[in-house]
């Protein structure tokens, strides 16, 4: 099992958002997670990529064999847990570049590696920017510096193959992207589907289920998961709307 | 108006006038034979008629120094105790740039036999050996006298300077020039009044950068004064940088003249020194003139720095634009103080002010005040100040990439200050200034703990 959590209640701002999350993702599975605006899909993210202002009040969460929640973000993201923002920041004066490579020098150091090349590095990124469609102006930028909601969204896949992580969770990465930037998306996590690895993607629509088809779905509402089924689960749920899983669980 | 200034029990700086005022009658014998006699005297005669700024001067009210009123004020000596090498260290320009360095020890410079080993295009000369020579042209740069607060050291420094640099640029400078302030004492209470002027002809070029380094323990108080005219046309990059010692203080004015169509790129940055005040007046005085200011202030540790930068647009179609960047860490102080003046008859001015700073401990202080006075119509201003902490939501994002945390945070401290540092078109001064800023971020614990 890659990763398992149980039970996981979380509060933000003094607000109970996830209350009883379990959810076990094995090694090379790929899992969505859909539910309606408010349901906590975020907060299961960020918790999961140790945001320290969400208190987890209950609940446990392993990953590779380890207690993730006693890892602090730094550590979680070297031991290949990868979180691609639903916002990612700008962070104007430092280099998109830079950043990549101190992250995979980070990870490389934590595996008893030694640093990457610089012009590997260079050639590795520069391949995986074609993959991804991305103009090499990126380059010489700032971390999302000025960039198109869909070029985030293509950064932060850009992170996610350079990086090479052993479980990404991907936060509404579907979200804000034309048809066009969606499939450039979906090629580029479909590229890292392999058997070791394991994706959960966070999602409100169906739409992204078609380009990166999951093993698993399931209905994340009140901080709950509600439903758990295969992909006809969300096809269905596309046909009769987020109220039916919620009408069914309160009766 | 952030709050009232404590109130001083008068009169708080009037022993420390009379010690200066004293400095200055000990000079009587060699003032009867220096032309710039009746210049002095009027300076001196405004600052014993309007006195020593105090917290209730506008542009001073951050900034105490009544403890000044103990001290009898002695000359700095003339030459450094030991040997003041420029050793690379001390100087801000990479030997791979081809520097020139002038030294200057506590004001008084010691200039190489022949102008052109230093640079093409450029004259040197002492204001000792020019007053001789040509006194009306240094009075034509220090004159008009200011009653303004912000100028009161400025009144002091021309009353009592007794050396110092007249630089005349006619031309493209081939590489820059450094002046190296050394600031070094004998005893206590030294007092030291560095003088440059920077008088750039018309289409010329120059780039100078002034860099203040104190020696030895107890250095003295240093009331320097630089006055830059920059002819029609010219372009002019101008850096001080201040990086004194723990306890140094350090009052400096810099005045600027811009003629129609010049260009002053202006740096500020302190570094160093435990009590810094910097004030810059610019007088943007015919049109096309246009004033590119920036500020680093760094305040460490119980550092005060105080930056002070009044613009004046008077003539139209003239252009200013100041950034200023303050990180404050221990139970530093820094103030930025700013004002825009637009007379009456400058249309089409433009003038923009962008502040901002970031608290790095709890117990620090930035104050910014960014200010504005308009006396003419068909004017574009902005102004803008910001002081906050380290932003979570980019920091988290470092970390969910695996950045360690000491890392991520000097990368967003020097991410904050890189307005500033981009835009210096020297990059061995760049780099030299980004080394000795990265050197005092505070310690990796004390930022968590603030966090």
């Amino acid at each position: 099992m890659l990763l398992k959590v149980t039970d996981l209640h979380v509060r933000v701002a003094g607000k109970d958002i996830l209350r009883g999350v379990s959810l076990e993702v094995k090694a090379g599975e790929v899992h969505a997670i859909m539910g309606p605006n408010g349901s906590g899909k975020s907060t299961l993210a960020q918790v999961l990529a140790g945001r320290e202002d969400y208190e987890v009040t209950r609940g446990s969460v392993t990953f590779d064999g380890r207690d993730l929640l006693s890892l602090p973000a730094e550590e979680r993201a070297r031991a290949g847990l990868f979180l691609g923002f639903q916002y990612p920041v700008e962070i104007p004066g430092v280099n998109n570049v830079y950043l990549l490579k101190a992250a995979l020098n980070a990870k490389r150091k934590a595996a008893g590696q030694p640093e990457v090349d610089a012009y590997e590095f260079l050639a590795l990124i520069k391949q995986k920017m074609k993959l991804m469609q991305m103009s090499e102006s990126f380059l010489s930028r700032g971390v999302n510096e000025g960039f198109s909601g869909g070029e985030k969204k293509r950064n932060e896949v850009l992170q996610m193959l350079v990086l090479e992580p052993k479980l990404a969770i991907l936060d509404e990465t579907d979200s804000g992207l034309d048809i066009d930037a969606l499939k450039v998306v979906s090629m580029g996590v479909n590229s890292l589907r392999d058997p070791r690895r394991s994706v959960v993607l966070v999602t409100h629509y169906q739409r992204l289920l078609d380009y990166i088809v999951p093993d698993h779905v399931h209905v994340l509402s009140g901080g709950r998961i509600l439903k758990s089924g295969d992909r006809s689960l969300a096809l269905e749920l596309e046909r009769r709307g987020y109220d039916w899983v919620q009408g069914a669980a309160i009766a | 108006m952030i709050s009232a200034p404590p109130q001083d029990a008068a009169p708080p700086l009037s022993a420390a006038l009379r010690s200066l005022e004293a400095q200055w009658l000990s000079r009587g014998v060699a003032r009867a034979g220096d032309p710039l006699a009746s210049l002095r005297e009027k300076a001196m005669a405004r600052v014993l008629k309007l006195g020593l700024p105090t917290l209730r001067d506008e542009t001073w009210r951050y900034t105490n120094m009544r403890h000044l009123a103990s001290h009898e004020f002695v000359d700095a000596p003339r030459t450094a105790g030991g040997e003041a090498e420029m050793a690379a260290s001390l100087s801000l320009l990479g030997a791979e740039e081809g520097p020139a360095t002038v030294l200057m020890v506590n004001g008084h410079p010691r200039l190489p036999a022949s102008i052109d080993s230093i640079n093409n295009n450029i004259e040197i000369i002492s204001l000792r050996d020019l007053s001789r020579i040509n006194p009306a042209l240094i009075a034509a740069h220090l004159e008009p006298l200011s009653d303004a607060d912000q100028a009161r050291w400025g009144l002091v420094n021309s009353a009592l300077f007794m050396d110092g640099v007249y630089l005349k640029v006619t031309g493209t400078m081939a590489a820059p020039l450094a002046i190296l302030h050394l600031l070094t004492s004998d005893g206590t209470d030294n007092i030291a009044f560095p003088h440059v002027i920077i008088d750039v002809a018309p289409g010329s070029r120059a780039t100078v950068i002034e860099h203040y380094v104190a020696q030895g323990a107890n250095p003295p108080l240093c009331n320097s004064a630089t006055h830059i005219a920059a002819g029609r046309d010219s372009h002019v990059e101008h850096y001080r940088v201040f990086a004194t010692s723990e306890g140094a203080e350090h009052i400096d004015s810099l005045n600027i003249r811009l003629d129609g169509g010049s260009r002053c790129k202006q740096f500020t940055i302190v570094l160093g020194g435990g009590l810094v005040r910097t004030a810059l007046a610019a007088d943007l005085r015919q049109p096309g003139a246009s004033l590119d200011s920036y500020a680093l202030l760094v305040g460490n540790e119980a550092r005060h720095v105080d930056c002070v930068n009044v613009v004046g647009h008077n003539a139209p179609h003239t252009t200013s634009r100041q950034t200023a960047r303050a990180i404050a860490s221990g139970t530093s102080r820094v103030v930025f103080n700013t004002k825009v003046v637009v007379g009456a008859g400058s249309a089409h001015a433009e003038s923009q002010q962008s502040c901002r700073g970031l608290l790095l401990s709890p117990t620090a202080e930035i104050d910014t005040r960014p200010q504005l006075e308009i006396h003419a119509d068909e004017v574009k201003c902005a102004h803008g100040a910001t002081t906050g902490r380290l932003d979570p939501d980019m920091l988290f994002y470092m970390l969910s990439r695996g950045l360690d945390r000491d890392t991520a945070q000097r990368l967003l401290v020097y991410a904050f200050l890189a307005d500033v540092l981009t835009d210096m078109s020297l990059p061995a001064a760049r780099r030299a200034i980004e080394t000795a800023l990265i050197a005092q971020l505070p310690d990796p614990q004390t930022l968590n703990k603030f966090r």
